[in-house]
């Protein structure tokens, strides 16, 4: 094998620097780029994906901060939180006589003329501030840390190196940079033993554990608000949406000795300045100049377990034992089961005016402190196992009052403050309205309720913007328990939670989780349809079903074939059949006669 | 204007913010005799520059009758009011001459310089004696660019912009002339101008005699400071692409432009793209590979804030519209007439709006009217009559009421959408309060306030508490929302179409009883509705069927397959914002004639003949309602004439709608006691006939102090003798209360005696 005369891995700014004179010598004008690629992304690309560099690529998380070099490639998972606008950088300059280029570094490596000269190019490039997606459940965490052995770097990097002694171009950087990356390496093998150790005893431990271990370095970091600032070049904008999960991968620069500035005195000047420095200095946030991006689906998220085949017979063993599972959680109700699986598969496929085709949010009655301590506590550790990302939010007065559900617009930092409600599509939020009592809300309180309410009814969250409110889309699959049904949040499905038994919980095996895991994340990627005959047969349905009774609403239609849709996913079929609209016509009956027993 | 910190050479002789003016304009003189001026890096020559600016400004005329040109009058009046700028229409440069415009735009540093300096020269020669600088202040740029392309090419470009202001900093003074005094022997340095943000601090006294080292300090006093500002600007709502955060633009505002604007006001900005090496510590001098962008400003103005405004493109705002802007409107305009010519006009409107709303073709055709309006009519003699129409749903639920209003709040310029549930009078009209820090009492408007103009659309309005209620009242026939609290008293416009919708009582509407008891709202709040629709679900195969279809379709293809004919919403939007704005359209006396007509028609169609019973079937306020929506039809058409088929439309609209809502179910007829009373004609009658029977019975029955006779015996008696329909206990009861009034019987719980 031919070695390649750079490493992507450990001195990525050193390939792209040089494809960039690659590009000059071979005739092109820096003058002339205007920020455009020049031939160093797809050299990545085929890095990461042809060449299968993508499982070398270590992720940047709180505990692999302690380790990852400065200038080295790394990948991030994240939800796109704001989107901080666009920054203009020197993109190409001349040192005496030879153009040097700037993009993908925070900072020239060659001294620039300061001032203005008139071969001084300035392009631009997109700030994103990304965050860890909320509500990311341990598990996915597990599978890409698993992805990641060191041992498997190291390897290479000493082949790289022979390689590299006969080339003596850049030499001597990226020398430094490799030993100080096996150093690097050494060490965190080091912590990973450690980590590994008690990985096996217990989970909740080596979370604690790795929140130590960063902040002893990193005093601002913590596992749930991992901030990246995320430099993205060459993309169109409509490329990357708020909210939206991707993985970007990139040179990561981060300054742990950075100076801040406390005593800022210009202070007049320095408040309207929309200086990611000072706010976000490059100590607390570490940043990521992107050269790959890719959106992030469900399924990428299980990447480490073996991939199954999409046969029918398997989907539906699956699909059989993810129901028995989640039924004898709910104490042997089936129904239930049932309608909570459709919330997995569920996806806001069109929208049209206002209304979100596609949804359908679930209201579990009759919990009360007893069956919610047994059955509420087993189905959020369920959800958490089966789902990417989940999220509660425990309702009470006080909770309404105070919490900020939306995305509010911070004028005085030019910065989106999350919400709880800003959550990455696919999202799973388990609202618990058993432990709402009687109160006063204050406005917060009715604006919340307002809020909670719309995005039941709409799917949509309203981001305030101060001056004005400005709608997001969301698509969040959502489960609502509570006593009674729920008159603040008026679910699509209401159905009174009927246990029979409580087994003893049962524990699960990683593997058959992961086969549910790959399940769920299939079959809620796959795009659904009905023939002609079938829709004849649906009109007919629906029209006789309205004769016998007026008070169904097309809203009622809407939920019934939505259901209908649900339950073919779930057996992995991409049209609906006679036999599952029939199954979705009988636990709407079901639910119903459950419904008038309950009242 | 052209700030000071600018990474860009400027030309040698042209500094703008030169505050001394005979040195500047005297070096714009000798300019002309030196050999040529290069702007820096460029072919342009500044002497070429400098004579195109003075024969822009001595010879722009708006059309060749005027004597003197327009700028040369606007310098005149400058003087005059001791001003201290000019405002340059760039749309006149560019009329004028087209290269200096290229030019003003391209390198606006330099041309601005020399603009500043030609327009000194002048005002000096007009009045040698004035001594203010004036700068000149380019606005309504040709193009406008969105924030969001604002790219490195555009940097010390002229950009203009829209956006809204979200923060403001406080004011800072910046210096601009710095005089340094010795320490050793008092003496004081000539002011030193600051030169691309930087004040040469002198290193060695100046005085001769002294020339002590590193002696020399500031004197703030003397300095010569400005104002100076930064505002934050981001983009409005709708230039944000979907799945994006606005974008935001610092603006460096000097001056006079200081604390023009406030946050949340709608502005549209011209300006200079400047671009700041970012240094990495405020303490550092090192610069970073960075940028920072910000505009500097040339001039705000303020667009409206409403909406109504800022998205109606035929807004002729401050009385200046740009000629592109013009050309633009023009051809959209043409293109409304356009479709305003089509034959089908109002049938296709009525399609496009709600498409996905099906059936209900009368009340999308009221609501049309509504949308559109009809003239508002204030006499000299103070009376006025309003031309909004208010329209009230009344319907069973899952009729898609609520996604109606939706949309109308969507469509309607200025809506407001409210839930009667979550409003409170206060919340609705207005209130005052106290401003927290300065103690004074402010007046906030409330929802109908805010809809002034607009369509205010109240969900649920049964649900609304009564007292909010009452405050309607004020608001659908007066326009006004009056306010006599701490101190002040108010009267505010509230010129707003009210489209409300309610839930009738008992969840369903009980045919068998009037709107009244089925809605629950007091009669005189009803009668200012002009349209009230009843929108049943009724039992139909063929609506079931076509609704089964749309939302099999909804579910399972693309939606947009599904689509008909019909006009996109922003065209929709555009339509009626035009409309509204230039069509006043008049009664005919075509249209009069058949209005009157009408009006007499409607009135003998309650007087049956042989009948002896008063039904009232039209009042003078449906008159009105009928004006109004003629008016609103013809403007539909966009004519200025009111024809008869538009009032032929209005009555049917009307009819239907009273159809609808006002059929006495007893007798099938129109019925205006229904809505007016809450008691049709011919219940009113068999009140009272049930009323005498009763009587007559007591009469009969019971003796004057004798035994008294239980309820149900009567009831059995009563039955007997009316000769039709049936009687009902309650009817009973309402019987004999109505003659214990009279003195005649004392009714105790089921026992009747007489008295």
């Amino acid at each position: 094998m031919v070695g390649l005369p750079y490493d992507c891995l450990a001195n990525p700014l050193g390939a792209v620097r040089l494809t960039f004179e690659k590009a000059v010598a071979s005739g092109s004008d820096p003058a002339t780029f205007e920020g455009k690629d020049w031939g160093a992304t797809d050299l990545f690309r085929q890095f990461i994906f042809d060449d299968g560099g993508l499982s070398q690529v270590p992720f940047l998380n709180p505990s692999t901060m302690t380790w990852v070099q400065p200038n080295t490639l790394v990948r991030f998972w994240g939800m796109i939180q704001d989107m901080l606008g666009n920054e203009f950088y020197v993109g190409a300059y001349k040192e005496g006589e030879t153009w040097r280029t700037n993009k993908f570094a925070d900072f020239s490596q060659f001294p620039m003329a300061v001032d203005s000269s008139p071969d001084m190019r300035v392009w631009e490039r997109r700030l994103l501030y990304c965050v860890p997606v909320p509500g990311q459940n341990s598990w996915i965490e597990h599978s890409s840390e698993s992805l990641f052995n060191p041992s498997s770097i190291s390897s290479p990097l000493q082949r790289e190196k022979r390689h590299r002694e006969d080339d003596t171009a850049i030499n001597d950087i990226d020398m430094q940079v490799t030993d100080e990356e096996v150093h690097a390496c050494t060490s965190n093998k080091k912590m990973r033993e450690g980590g590994i150790a008690s990985n096996s005893s217990n989970t909740g431990d080596t979370l604690n554990e790795d929140i130590d271990s960063s902040t002893s370095v990193l005093p601002y970091f913590d596992r749930t608000s991992f901030p990246c600032l995320v430099k993205i070049y060459d993309s169109p904008e409509s490329n990357l949406k708020l909210n939206d999960v991707f993985e970007f991968i990139g040179v990561f620069t981060f300054d742990p000795e950075f100076p801040v500035d406390k005593n800022d005195t210009n202070d007049l000047e320095s408040s309207l300045c929309d200086d990611t420095l000072t706010q976000m200095p490059p100590s607390r946030v570490p940043r990521l100049h992107c050269l790959v991006h890719r959106k992030l689906a469900t399924q990428d998220f299980i990447s480490g377990s073996p991939t199954f085949e999409l046969k029918s017979h398997l989907v539906k063993s699956i699909r059989e034992a993810l129901l028995g599972h989640l039924t004898s959680i709910l104490g042997n109700d089936g129904v239930a089961a049932n309608l909570i699986t459709f919330s997995f598969y569920l996806q806001v496929h069109a929208r049209v005016d206002s209304i979100a085709v596609g949804k359908l949010s679930l209201n579990l009655t009759c919990f009360n402190k007893e069956t919610l301590s047994v059955f509420g506590h087993r189905l959020n550790l369920a959800l958490k196992n089966l789902l990417p990302f989940t999220h509660c939010i425990p309702l009470s007065v006080d909770y309404l009052n105070k919490v900020s559900l939306v995305p509010k617009k911070d004028y005085q930092t030019n910065r989106l403050a999350s919400g709880i409600l800003q959550l990455a599509e696919g999202s799973h939020l388990t609202i618990d309205e058993t432990q709402l009592q009687a109160g006063t809300l204050n406005s917060t309180g009715v604006e919340n309720a307002r809020v909670l309410r719309n995005l039941l009814e709409l799917q949509k969250v309203e981001y305030d913007f101060t001056y004005y409110k400005m709608d997001m889309p969301a698509d969040i699959q959502l489960l609502v328990l509570s006593e009674g049904k729920s008159n603040i949040l008026p679910a699509d499905l209401v159905l009174p939670l009927c246990p029979v038994s409580v087994d003893a919980a049962q524990d699960v095996e990683t593997e058959v989780l992961r086969s549910w895991r790959w399940y769920l994340a299939t079959m809620r990627s796959l795009s659904h349809t009905i023939e002609k005959e079938m829709q004849k047969v649906l009109e007919d349905d629906l029209v006789a079903a309205r004769q016998a009774d007026r008070s169904l609403s097309s809203l009622d239609f809407s939920r019934l074939l939505t259901m209908g849709r649900l339950v073919s996913l779930s057996f992995g079929e991409t049209s609906l059949t006679l036999e599952h609209w029939k199954m979705a016509n009988e636990l709407e009956r079901l639910r119903k006669e459950r419904l008038q027993g309950s009242l | 204007m052209a700030s000071d910190s600018s990474p860009v050479n400027t030309p040698g002789g042209a500094n703008p913010s030169t505050p001394d003016v005979s040195i500047s304009s005297g070096e714009g003189d000798d300019a002309d005799e030196a050999p040529p001026m290069y702007v820096w890096g460029t072919n342009i020559s500044v002497q070429d520059v400098n004579a195109a600016i003075l024969r822009f400004l001595r010879n722009f005329r708006e059309d060749s009758s005027q004597t003197e040109g327009k700028y040369m009058r606007a310098i005149h009046h400058v003087i005059e009011m001791e001003g201290d700028s000019l405002d340059v229409d760039a749309h006149d440069v560019f009329d004028y001459d087209g290269d200096l415009y290229t030019k003003m735009v391209r390198f606006p540093l330099e041309v601005l310089a020399i603009f500043d300096i030609v327009l000194m020269d002048m005002v000096s020669r007009i009045n040698p004696l004035f001594e203010k600088h004036i700068q000149a202040r380019i606005f309504n740029l040709k193009t406008s660019t969105s924030m969001r392309n604002l790219n490195p090419s555009d940097i010390e470009k002229m950009v203009s912009l829209k956006g809204m202001i979200i923060r403001c900093s406080a004011i800072i003074p910046e210096i601009r002339e710095a005089i340094f005094r010795c320490l050793v022997c008092g003496y004081y340095s000539d002011p030193i101008v600051v030169d691309r943000g930087r004040i040469n601090e002198p290193t060695i006294c100046g005085k001769q005699e002294c020339l002590a080292r590193n002696s020399m300090t500031l004197v703030h006093n003397r300095c010569r400071f400005a104002d100076k500002q930064i505002v934050r600007v981001q983009e409005t709502p709708d230039e944000i692409p979907e799945g994006g955060t606005p974008h935001t633009v610092s603006l460096l505002m000097h001056d006079k432009l200081v604390d023009v604007g406030k946050p949340g006001d709608r502005v549209e900005v011209t300006g200079i793209y400047r671009a700041m090496t970012v240094r990495i510590g405020p303490a550092h001098r090192t610069v970073k590979s960075l940028f920072k962008a910000s505009l500097s400003m040339c001039l705000l103005r303020k667009t409206d804030k409403s909406r109504m405004h800022a998205e109606d493109p035929m807004e002729v705002e401050n009385g200046v519209v740009g000629s592109d802007e013009h050309l633009d409107n023009e051809e959209k305009v043409e293109k409304l007439k356009e479709l305003s010519k089509q034959p089908d006009i109002y049938e296709r409107l009525t399609r496009s709006l709600a498409p996905n709303i099906w059936e209900l073709d009368d009340v999308k055709k009221g609501l049309l009217c509504q949308l559109f309006g009809g003239n508002a009519l204030s006499l000299s003699s103070g009376a006025s009559f309003r031309g909004d129409i208010n329209i009230l749903l009344v319907g069973d639920p899952g009729t898609s009421k609520s996604q109606l209003l939706q949309y109308i709040h969507k469509l309607s310029p200025r809506g407001i959408y409210t839930s009667g549930r979550g409003s409170s009078a206060v919340g609705l009209t207005a209130y005052v309060a106290k401003d927290p820090e300065t103690g004074e009492t402010v007046l906030e408007s409330g929802a109908l306030v805010l809809s002034d103009r607009g369509i205010c659309c109240i969900d649920e309005f049964d649900k609304m508490s009564d007292s909010a209620r009452s405050m309607l009242h004020e608001v659908m026939e007066q326009q006004t929302v009056s306010i006599a609290k701490a101190g002040i008293i108010a009267s505010l416009n509230a010129r707003t179409s009210v489209l409300a919708c309610a839930n009738p009582i008992g969840s369903r509407y009980n045919p068998r009883l009037s709107v009244i008891d089925n809605i629950h709202l007091p009669p005189t709040l009803l009668s200012r509705f002009d349209l009230i629709y009843l929108i049943l679900d009724k039992a139909d195969e063929q609506t079931d069927r076509r609704l089964a279809k749309h939302i099999v379709a909804l579910h399972f293809e693309d939606p947009e397959n599904s689509e008909q004919e019909v006009i996109d919403l922003p065209t929709l939007a555009a339509y009626l914002s035009y409309a509204r704005k230039n069509i006043h359209p008049e009664l005919s006396d075509e249209a009069a004639e058949e209005l009157t007509r009408g009006y007499v028609e409607m009135r003998i169609r309650g007087n049956f003949p042989g009948s002896s019973k008063k039904v009232i079937t039209a009042t003078p306020r449906q008159l009105e309602s009928l004006i109004r929506l003629s008016e609103a039809l013809a403007r539909i058409r966009f004519s200025e004439k009111v024809e008869k088929k538009d009032v032929m439309e209005a009555f049917r609209l009307l009819e239907v709608a009273l159809q609808q809502s006002a059929t006495d179910h007893a007798t099938g007829t129109i019925d205006m006691d229904l809505i007016t009373t809450g008691v049709s004609a011919s219940e009113r009658m068999r009140r009272e006939n049930l009323v005498s029977t009763t009587r007559n019975i007591i009469m009969e029955k019971l003796q004057l102090g004798g035994p008294s006779t239980r309820l149900l015996e009567l009831l059995e008696d009563a039955k007997k003798q009316s000769s039709g329909g049936e009687v009902h206990l309650a009817d009973l009861r309402n019987a004999l209360a109505t003659l214990a009034t009279e003195g005649l019987v004392v009714v105790h719980g089921d026992t009747v005696k007489r008295i």
